[in-house]
């Protein structure tokens, strides 16, 4: 119970400190996804260029489509960003 | 002179960013009846592409031996019809939409590049209404049509009501389906050429900005090694944005190139 008051306490000190835009905290989210995500491609398409180099061409337009595909959605944390 | 000049579009004598009224700028519709600097920006370019074209390629067949930009251009133009145009879409239709993909990986190009061009340094392609979208929505309308004009009504049936699918999942998958093909394909094509274009803009100015701050304000020399600083990492900032305006060029027009293959192929 204690434990409990003095979370709230911490709580109720920090509303009046914390300030700044929501929006940065949103675009911080966004990012979180694709970062792993465009990882996830571009270490996989390493992985494959170096098993079978003649490939190489093919894997990386693969890659990029990949990583484009994946990029969009902290873009669009990016935009809202912006709008809001 | 000054509607071209990034520093023409305020006083930059007293300012030392010009920083937009408000963002709603990077929003606007270019064609209600004003002019500004993105739009002569954005006639630039298209002379650019045009010039490009034909002293690399008209002026250059009248040679027996090509000139040094008629060498340049041939690589570009081979590189876009061999890779994309006929590697993506297919040898069969792939060359009927080479010019479109020519045409806008050549603008796109040019317009990101403005970017990094010394005395400009704005590029067009960060102002969503002026290209990106414009070029998002015609692409739109491109693959929209091809797919009805190879498919025929088969097309929209195949999309909202795919094939191979379990049936109870029909609907579900169906609707997933027209949204993401009709309405993600084209905002996302046009957000991802935009932001990208927004946050490297963003960024090169904020870097340089700061080490001429740092350098020119009032004080002691401490803080001269400092901006000297921001100074070195907005310049490896400034590579790295050359990467991505040609980067991003080549991306938009591969992603015009396959949506118009999944129109013109029936399966996937």
């Amino acid at each position: 119970m204690e434990a409990l008051f003095a979370v709230q306490a911490i709580l109720a000190q920090l509303e009046g400190d914390i300030s700044g835009s929501l929006a940065l905290i949103g675009y911080g989210l966004a990012a979180i996804g694709p970062g792993v995500g465009i990882g996830i491609v571009a270490g996989n398409a390493v992985q494959a260029m170096a098993r079978q180099p003649e490939a190489a061409g093919m894997v990386r337009t693969t890659m990029f489509l990949g990583i484009a595909f994946t990029e969009a959605l902290a873009l669009i944390g990016f935009v809202l960003f912006f709008l809001s | 002179m000054d509607l071209i000049l990034a520093a023409g579009a305020c006083d930059a004598e007293n300012e030392i960013i010009c920083v937009p009224e408000s963002v709603n700028e990077l929003f606007e519709l270019p064609f209600l009846g004003f002019w500004n600097r993105t739009m002569s920006l954005a006639v630039l370019a298209a002379l650019i592409v045009v010039a490009i074209l034909y002293f690399g390629i008209i002026r250059s067949k009248k040679r027996l031996v090509p000139t040094k930009l008629g060498a340049f251009v041939e690589t570009l133009v081979g590189f876009v019809r061999n890779e994309i145009a006929i590697g993506i879409i297919g040898p069969e239709h792939g060359l009927k939409y080479f010019p479109w993909l020519l045409s806008i990986f050549l603008f796109v190009l040019v317009g990101n590049l403005f970017e990094i061009t010394p005395f400009i340094h704005f590029p067009i392609t960060s102002r969503m209404w002026v290209v990106p979208a414009l070029l998002a929505i015609l692409t739109w309308i491109i693959f929209v049509v091809s797919g009805f004009r190879h498919q025929g009504w088969h097309y929209v049936r195949d999309i909202a009501w795919p094939p191979g699918v379990p049936t109870a999942l029909k609907p579900l998958v169906g609707v997933i389906e027209l949204v993401s093909v009709f309405i993600v394909r084209p905002f996302s094509l046009a957000v991802r050429l935009f932001a990208n274009l927004v946050a490297g803009h963003v960024m090169l100015t904020l870097l340089l900005v700061s080490g001429w701050v740092f350098i020119t304000a009032q004080g002691g020399l401490a803080k001269i090694p400092i901006g000297i600083g921001w100074f070195v990492v907005g310049i490896a900032i400034y590579a790295f944005e050359i990467i991505v305006a040609i980067l991003q060029a080549y991306i938009f027009t591969l992603l015009s190139a396959v949506y118009v293959q999944t129109s013109v192929h029936a399966e996937h």
